[in-house]
């Protein structure tokens, strides 16, 4: 690659940073919304083709910048540049006329945010990006302008800001324990300062808000449903993956075993995986069923962060897995948002197709096999084996995930179920069809030639799972198709009980 | 006289110069009135930058003469100084500009124009003056030359608030009269100096000394709005936009912010006021203030007395900086000085804006204004969001620094006091941001005015977007040899190398 990268990673940053200077004036409007898939292409230049080793040094930022990328990063920089050109795609097509400049401008700049917190290695700069991302994201969250949606940027900002401060607090004493304003000083002089548990609770609390920790995690189903479903399909995609990457870059994770730490996150993963999975059958509406699904995946994300807080040696194993599985799972629910508002073709045959296509993305999320959730899952399932972690709760993780499993596919079932009663035979925009598409593709096929790491935990050739290995990956979709199939025979039964019993 | 000591007083008599100019001129002198104003206040920006120059470089700024025996005044020019004339220097000229487009075609523009520049020729006094003499001087000129800017409307309302604004002040005069005149009984006249005279002062003096800082800061805090002497500042709200932007930024509660930081550093010493255990009740007042004014703020519903809780609460943190005694938590009071100064001015310039264009005074009247004005509620949102200490703006720098700098010295609780301000700075601010973008607006406005294809007089624009650039400029390029940041680093290292 010729391109220098850091002026590469300058125009990646800048170009959304700067690009709401055009709603400043009017007739560039009509202009503005087809620039939006355009923005995140010098970072998916940067992230795919790049030589990750590079550095920026901006002495003169805040309080000394330095952007950089690693092998983590790298794959959150990916994920978050893929999923926003596909979004911006589809928000061609699907942006209604109104207000569309705030929504450009919004856009723009909490693809800025979320671009710029996966290259920055300063605190300042990490912390600014990620509250421009955290505050302009409200733009996106209440564009509709309903009632519903007004409430649930109540929600979301009261929820952010408190998580904003407690990350503000724990950023600042952590850097002041390491004496450092370089976010790479903070994990090891945080397993030695004096502290520690009070800046590890505020960071895991801070980032938490954001990656739908359970209890924090209220303004999640209610901002996904309400908010245009492309900016849905990147808040659920990658902004919520910046939380995740919150707690991997600060963490002491590697540097000391924090075993009560680690029970404490496999405890809010179970609660989050397996709770979620309950209240999200319960919803009717399919982008709420999505964004419990996002809760419950995180959940499983949040076991490996347990696990890895708890278990120093395993620590760089389960960083790739964990990048692994948000990679896969960003791609996947990305795809799944952004199916919930096309319309069906005429023919029996395109009806057919669109569905299938609608849920693959869903099974793949479920493990099915030969899609990266089945590698995902097997992944996990390596990373997470009992012998290889020295951890109290070792024990527990296998039957969680296997639980997880089954729970990720009832949601999935419980979206396609919801979805049906929703989509309409109808004109898809073009454009809105073709940002769907390329979510799908991203997340079925090019997600194999991504940079995603393994560690040796998977065996070659990982498309093609061994017959024992898809056994382990089927048995649990097949209890949760029983499930759902014995929920939908006792749904008809009691309808049915319940018109007859009704007086003639 | 050398040209080192012309300086300080050509910056003085600039301002000075224009107000007797400007109350000469006939009041229909409009085209002349302009010009004197603008060009001295651009003249005067001349000389400041030349200092701080000068000042960067270690040229040694300074006259005194002896008024009496035992009384000198001394004008002079220090790192210090020149933070704040460089803010009352800009802050000036983009004030002038805003005021001739606010007060277009109002009455007694001559009075207000005249008592305008000898407010500011006042504050640079005060930024200038070497000595406590001479600060309380100009100390006390600013108090009579903002009196007729308050009550220039003339109202009942204004001339209350003008009634209340000086009950307050003058007794704050008075009190820091008496502590000044007493600190010279004890140790003669006490010119400002990096590291304060009173390390080594004599223990017998102890009590008296303690007795003296708190009237010092007693008389200052009027001024600064310490809890619990701010009552003044809510109610001379009702004073003309500029006036209040001047006010809140640069002029009246920073002087007593400022005093407050000569006294500490200057006159008492950062060591002897910690030795006499002076600071940390003054830390505990500032935070309290912080807490309890960003409070208070969130039950306003009138924009500027929300903004005028604001202030309150903003300008404790110099003080607390100050306070807690550790040089990186100084930086963060002092930068806040100017930092503070440019994010309030912004927020009540477009107060203005909205009162002049639209005819909104009420939080609640301001459903959908970005719509309309989006060019005003731009640097509106900027300053609101610097105010809560977002990064990467001016005000996050500040409560980093600051929180820094608190915990160097084993202040943990601060953090909570800034978490909590910043807390209750959303509370009260993301509202407004949420009504001025995310709001339907009503069909018409209170009382519009309309300038073509503009939102509002260019008068009126431009001043706020300048000074919302800053706000961003000075929080992006903290690190950057001439920001803000790097001139509070450059006070304090000179302050703690004496």
């Amino acid at each position: 690659m010729t391109f220098p990268e850091p002026i590469l990673a300058l125009v990646a940053v800048c170009l959304p940073l700067l690009y709401p200077a055009m709603a400043l004036r009017s007739d560039w409007r009509r202009v503005m919304r087809y620039i939006l898939p355009v923005l995140p292409l010098p970072a998916l230049l940067l992230a795919s083709c790049g030589d990750p080793s590079w550095q920026l040094e901006l002495p003169w930022l805040l309080n000394g910048g330095l952007w950089a990328l690693d092998d983590l990063r790298r794959l959150f920089l990916l994920l978050t540049a893929v999923l926003w050109t596909v979004a911006g795609v589809y928000a061609v097509g699907y942006l209604a006329e109104s207000h569309i400049r705030r929504f450009c401008v919004c856009w723009g700049l909490t693809l800025a945010g979320n671009l710029g917190l996966t290259v920055a290695v300063d605190i300042g700069s990490f912390y600014s990006f990620f509250a421009l991302m955290t505050f302009a994201g409200y733009g996106l969250i209440v564009h509709e302008g309903t009632d519903e949606a007004h409430y649930a940027g109540r929600v979301y900002m009261a929820m952010a800001v408190l998580g904003e401060m407690s990350i503000l607090a724990g950023l600042l004493l952590a850097a002041s324990a390491a004496d450092s304003q370089l976010l790479t000083d903070l994990p090891a002089a945080l397993a030695q300062a004096q502290q520690r548990d009070l800046i590890i609770a505020l960071l895991i609390a801070g980032f938490g808000v954001k990656a739908g920790l359970p209890l924090l995690h209220f303004w999640l189903p209610l901002a996904h449903p309400v908010a245009p479903t492309p900016a849905s399909a990147v808040l659920s995609g990658a902004m919520i993956k910046a939380g995740l990457l919150g707690w991997l870059v600060t963490l002491p994770f590697g540097e000391i075993g924090l075993s009560g730490w680690g029970a404490l996150m496999v405890a809010a993963g179970a609660v989050g995986a397996l709770g979620a999975a309950i209240l999200g059958v319960l919803q009717h509406r399919p982008k709420a069923v999505l964004a419990y699904s996002s809760i419950s995946q995180m959940g499983l994300m949040v076991l490996m962060v347990g696990a890895a807080l708890a278990d120093p040696e395993r620590a760089p194993v389960l960083f790739s897995v964990i990048g692994l599985y948000a990679l896969h799972h960003g791609l996947a629910k990305g795809s799944l948002f952004l199916s919930a508002g096309v319309s069906l073709p005429a023919s029996r045959m395109g009806q057919t197709m669109i569905w299938i296509l609608i849920a693959l993305p869903g099974l793949s999320l479920a493990g099915l096999p030969f899609t990266s959730g089945a590698l995902a899952k097997l992944a996990m399932k390596a990373g997470l084996a009992e012998d290889s972690l020295s951890f109290a709760l070792a024990g527990c993780l296998p039957p969680l995930m296997t639980a997880g499993a089954i729970a990720t596919l009832l949601l999935v079932l419980r979206y396609l179920w919801t979805l049906s009663a929703k989509l309409e035979t109808g004109q898809t925009p073009p454009m809105l069809t073709a940002g769907w598409l390329a979510a799908v593709a991203a997340s079925l096929i090019a997600f194999w030639w991504m940079p995603w790491d393994l560690a040796g935990l998977v065996k070659a050739p990982v498309w093609l799972p061994a017959p024992y290995q898809i056994w382990a990956l089927v048995w649990p979709m097949l209890i949760a198709l029983a499930l759902a199939g014995l929920a939908v025979l006792l749904c008809r039964n009691s309808r049915s009980a319940a018109l007859g019993a009704k007086p003639h | 006289m050398t040209l080192e000591e012309w300086m300080p007083v050509f910056a003085l008599m600039i301002s000075l110069v224009a107000s007797v100019g400007i109350f000469a001129l006939p009041e229909t002198g409009y085209v002349r009135r302009t010009s004197v104003n603008l060009g001295a206040a651009v003249l005067k920006l001349v000389v400041v930058i030349v200092m701080v120059w000068g000042v960067f470089h270690g040229v040694n700024y300074g006259v005194s003469f002896t008024m009496l025996p035992g009384v000198t005044f001394v004008l002079r020019a220090d790192a210090l100084s020149m933070m704040f004339a460089g803010l009352s220097a800009v802050l000036w000229l983009l004030t002038t500009i805003y005021a001739v487009g606010y007060l277009e075609d109002s009455p007694n523009r001559r009075r207000f124009f005249g008592f305008f520049s000898l407010c500011v020729a006042s504050t640079m006094g005060i930024a200038l003056a070497g000595n406590l003499f001479t600060f309380f001087l100009f100390y006390e000129i600013l108090t009579l030359s903002t009196y007729p800017l308050v009550v220039h409307r003339g109202t009942e309302k204004a001339l209350r608030a003008g009634r209340t604004y000086l009950i307050y002040t003058l007794t704050g005069g008075a009190v820091l009269l008496l502590a000044i005149a007493w600190l010279h009984s004890l140790v003669g006249d006490l010119s400002f100096r990096d590291g304060g005279h009173l390390v080594d002062a004599d223990p017998d003096i102890h009590r008296s000394l303690i007795l003296i800082f708190i009237l010092l800061v007693a008389g200052l805090g009027v001024k600064a709005a310490l809890f619990p002497l701010h009552g003044w500042l809510p109610q001379a709200m009702v004073a003309p936009a500029p006036v209040s932007a001047l006010l809140h930024a640069v002029a009246v509660v920073k002087a007593g912010a400022f005093g407050i930081v000569r006294v500490v550093y200057d006159v008492y010493g950062v060591e002897a006021s910690s030795d006499l255990g002076l600071l940390a009740p003054l830390s505990w007042l500032a935070a309290f203030t912080i807490l309890y004014a960003s409070t208070r703020a969130i039950w306003q519903v009138d924009l500027k007395r929300r903004l005028a809780f604001s202030t309150i609460s903003q300008v404790s943190y110099i003080i607390l900086g100050i306070a807690l005694a550790g040089p990186l938590a100084a930086v963060g009071g002092l930068v806040h000085l100017l930092h503070q100064g440019i994010m309030k001015i912004t927020l009540f310039f477009c107060a203005g804006n909205y009162a002049e264009t639209l005819g909104i005074h009420r939080i609640d009247e301001m459903d959908g204004a970005g719509q309309r004005m989006p060019g005003t509620s731009l640097a509106f949102t900027i300053g609101a969001f610097g105010m809560i200490g977002a990064p990467p703006l001016a005000g996050f720098i500040t409560k980093w620094v600051m929180g820094s700098g608190a915990l160097a010295v084993n202040m943990d609780w601060v953090i909570l006091v800034l978490v909590g301000s910043s807390l209750l700075n959303a509370v009260y601010f993301l509202p407004i941001i949420h009504r001025l973008w995310f709001r339907k607006g009503k069909e018409t406005w209170p009382e519009e005015r309309t300038w073509g294809r503009l939102e509002t007089s260019p008068w009126l624009l431009w001043p706020p977007l300048l000074t919302a650039m800053m706000v961003v400029v000075s929080g992006v390029f903290a690190s950057s040899q001439f920001s803000p940041l790097a001139w509070a680093e450059l006070i304090v290292l000179r302050e703690i190398s004496e």
